[in-house]
């Protein structure tokens, strides 16, 4: 508290003085005062006891704005401070700022908002006057119920947790690192670098994706300040900001760095298994490398696959494998925490275009392998054998989904979303088969086309003139994918093109790609130990798209990459520095400053029912036994108020939104004794 | 003895008619920013509803409705976030399962239903807020004002109750 908040006094605070309101009414440049008659208003407010001071200024935001609410705080001695303006969503934290520069206690401070909810939606002068009259003697009211309040401090461990090993947690990885912060980096999977390692090349560079993850993973590895698990499965979470404990099992990766031959022993294991990393089109060993150049560089066993026969082990003379391995726990301590677990692509239904019932219908993400050089075919287009003529690509399966049309997911909802990605990613791949493979006619069906970023629309452009056929169809009516009953092709794509006018078309095909979309991955695990807010799209939701894009609602977590919604690589590197830089820029205190608006269990009136434990979505409240009380833990709230509504006893209370301050605004508002309204 | 629902109003030039008041209890991260966000689209809609903000609609202690209605208001709103977009990820649970036991509880104690409303408006849906209010402000204004100490006095509930706590 400040000395000048002591002095001050407050009401209902054991304080004694009365408060000395002063209330400053914007004119916003004339939108709010072209409409609102601020002199009025400022000379009715003026009348109304304890207040001490009402003006109106053309701009409270500016410099001399500001001055003035200092000047008037020092020579009047005001205790509470009213600004009428914008939405508080604006400049609130500007004006507390000012209070606290004038050394008042900055929570001592009430923000009308009279441009966005009044000035800006009720064009009748009068009515506009009126209203915003009694939004400012309900703030009025309010403010005296005011207490001077201070931030939590809450100490912080100098250090990060990663959850993911692709390119977004590796590069938030590095980031945090090079800061000089210690960073864990966990992934679930026996080796790193995630969705982008099985790509091939970028758009919009051209840029193969593993010459550009190479260096960076080679980074991360190196670096005397990260450690990585792989294989790693998150098992529990306690904790908060500053100080959150996982604990993690570590499975057995069966294979260590002093196996030598490594080719030799993958070949001697008789078990096979789909490879995922080629998305199901070869098959893998039960003991494998994904891919060359991948890190760790030894090989990992799938104990899916795996019968235990002992073959590679004999075949590795008895060193660097280990069939008998058991999984170990351990416990990571971080101050903060970076969710870096990508996406899944969208796996069509059976029979959505035709996808599991012919074998020439691929994911674009499959026929992404099949292009590249390192891939199952050696980057040739090879399909049964047969040579290709007609290539098909179809635009958002997955995505930009309809009601009625598109059967919901298992949870019901349907992917109405842009994943952003894939239209540009159609295009790259088909201008690079169309020049590679200049012989192929490619058709194009999508319902819209969206190149949204930089570079992107040149791929569309040299598509055009590569000559690949656009057919735009009607959402309404998707098209229709048989089997040609002429057998000049496998397959015939039936649809409407709307580019001619609803000419029906017929397009036979010899290899059909679904431009499959992206879908969050099912995190339940990661929401249930962290508390994350989760989109509509299941997607992790962040604070706010705009003022904090990479946090998370619950404090000390951050965003990075794809978790939050549909990225290209672009996209999420982006993100994941952002995320790194928000995270730097708090574990770079030794304390973090939270705002005080969080519950407090007035421990006279609980009666230890234990209802409020049962409500926080945070398990911010414990019961302490002894006491049979009620406990809110001053790091875990996040000051949603839900106990303080549930509380049988009124035993629980909101700083910033306690009954006394809520009602008495309710009053003023309906003109019940205003600005009177004082606490018992 | 002035009306409760008339006694907040403030004649200006040649306005003598009764307006409805309504106190509408938003949410800060979806539907407070839901108005603003009609604001900066300039969508005009009826000043009858004034807005006290809580941090989630999980905030709206049900005494805070009754204690808008005993007061003077002739209906209340309660807006809050779609369920799954929570900022406080299930605040807005409890108001789901609050608001239709307040409703039951409202019309028990003689309230039109037409007064009590409980929707969810994201931070995108500024035309849905506006419309609402509107919608509301209508369908309250054809309902007349709520005296509800009066209307409760006259059907015998809280018999004996005095009428000068609640400002007749």
């Amino acid at each position: 508290m400040t000395e000048n908040t002591r002095t001050a006094g407050v009401p209902g605070n054991g304080g004694g003085e009365e408060p000395r309101i002063g209330v400053f009414i914007c004119h916003c440049g004339g939108n709010i005062s072209d409409v609102v008659d601020v002199h009025r208003v400022a000379e009715e407010i003026g009348r109304l006891p304890s207040v001490v001071f009402s003006t109106t200024h053309t701009f409270v935001c500016s410099d001399p704005g500001q001055a003035l609410i200092e000047q008037k705080i020092k020579e009047l001695n005001l205790n509470r401070v009213i600004v009428a303006a914008c939405s508080p969503t604006l400049h609130e934290l500007t004006f507390r700022r000012t209070l606290a520069r004038a050394g008042l206690n900055q929570y001592l401070f009430e923000h009308t908002n009279v441009r966005e909810q009044v000035s800006w939606v009720v064009a009748d002068h009068e009515l506009a006057t009126q209203k915003a009259t009694r939004l400012i003697r309900a703030a009025v009211a309010r403010v005296r119920h005011l207490v001077p309040l201070e931030k939590r401090r809450i100490p912080i461990h100098p250090s990060a947790l990663v959850i993911g090993g692709g390119v977004a947690g590796l590069t938030a990885a590095r980031d945090l690192a090079d800061r000089g912060f210690a960073v864990t980096v966990i992934e679930s999977a026996p080796f790193l670098g995630g969705r982008m390692a099985q790509l091939d090349r970028l758009y919009p560079t051209g840029q193969r994706a593993r010459e550009l993850l190479q260096p960076l993973v080679d980074e991360v590895v190196r670096h005397p300040r990260i450690t990585i698990h792989t294989n790693a499965e998150l098992l529990q979470a306690t904790g908060f900001i500053g100080d959150f404990r996982t604990t993690v099992r570590l499975h057995p990766r069966g294979v260590d760095t002093s196996l030598k031959n490594a080719g030799a022993v993958i070949a001697v294991c008789p078990e096979e298994a789909p490879d995922p990393f080629n998305y199901g089109l070869t098959k893998r060993k039960a003991i494998y490398l994904p891919y060359e150049g991948c890190y760790p560089p030894h090989p990992a066993i799938d104990w899916k696959a795996c019968t235990k026969c002992g073959k590679c082990v004999e075949a590795a003379g008895g060193a660097g494998i280990d069939l008998g391995g058991q999984p170990t726990d351990v416990e990571i301590q971080s101050g903060v925490i970076l969710m870096a677990v990508g996406l899944d692509l969208y796996e069509p239904r059976r029979g959505e275009y035709g996808y599991r019932e012919h074998p020439e219908v691929v994911t674009l993400a499959q026929l992404n392998r099949l292009l590249d050089a390192d891939g199952p075919t050696g980057g040739k287009l090879v399909l049964n054998g047969r040579p290709i003529r007609n290539v098909g690509f179809i635009h958002c399966v997955g995505s930009l989904q309809h009601k009625g049309i598109h059967p919901p997911m298992p949870d019901g909802r349907i992917n109405d979303y842009c994943s952003r990605i894939c239209c540009t990613t159609t295009l790259r791949a088909a201008t690079e088969l169309k020049e590679r493979f200049p012989q192929l006619n490619i058709y194009d069906f999508h319902e819209d086309i969206r190149t949204y970023g930089r570079g992107h629309e040149a791929y569309y452009d040299r598509a055009s003139q590569q000559g690949i056929v656009f057919i735009r169809f009607d959402p309404q009516r998707p098209p229709r994918v048989e089997r040609d009953p002429r057998g000049e092709a496998p397959l015939v794509v039936k649809t409407v093109d709307r580019l001619t006018l609803g000419e029906e078309v017929e397009v036979p095909i010899d290899l059909l790609v679904l431009a499959t979309g992206l879908v969050a991955r099912d995190m339940a695990r990661l929401v249930d130990l962290y508390r994350c807010s989760v989109g509509s799209d299941r997607f992790l939701l962040e604070v706010h798209p705009k003022l904090r894009p990479v946090e998370l609602a619950a404090f000390g977590l951050f965003l990075a990459g794809s978790v939050q919604g549909p990225m290209d690589t672009v996209e999420s590197t982006a993100a994941a520095a952002a995320a790194a830089s928000k995270a730097a820029a708090l574990i770079a205190q030794a304390h973090v400053e939270l705002d005080p608006f969080i519950a407090k269990v007035v421990e006279e009136k609980c009666s230890g029912c234990r209802i409020c434990l049962y409500v926080c979505p945070y398990d911010a409240i414990s019961r302490d036994d002894a006491k049979k009380v009620a406990v809110v833990n001053q790091a875990l709230c996040t000051g949603c108020g839900t106990c303080v509504a549930t509380c049988p006893c009124n035993a629980i209370i909101q700083f910033g939104f306690d009954d006394a301050q809520v009602k008495s605004e309710v009053l003023a508002l309906l003109g019940r004794q205003p600005a009177l309204a004082v606490a018992a | 003895m002035t009306q409760v629902g008339t006694q907040t109003q403030q004649p200006g030039p040649g306005r003598t008619t009764w307006e409805p008041r309504i106190i509408g209890f938003l949410c800060y991260w979806c539907s407070y920013t839901g108005a603003d966000s009609a604001g900066t689209a300039r969508m005009q809609y009826p000043p009858n509803v004034d807005i006290v903000k809580v941090m989630c609609s999980g905030r709206i202690d049900p005494e805070l409705i009754t204690t808008a209605f005993a007061n003077g208001a002739d209906g209340v709103m309660v807006l809050g976030c779609h369920i799954g977009d929570c900022h406080y990820i299930s605040g807005n649970h409890k108001t789901m399962v609050r608001m239709p036991l307040m409703r039951r509880l409202l019309a028990e104690l003689g309230l039109e239903p037409e007064r009590f409303r409980h929707e969810w408006v994201s931070a995108a849906e500024g035309e849905k807020f506006s419309k609402l209010v509107a919608e509301m402000t209508e369908q309250v204004r054809a309902l007349g004002p709520l005296n509800w100490p009066r209307l409760l006095y006259e059907r015998g509930v809280g018999h004996g109750m005095d009428l000068k706590a609640w400002g007749e």
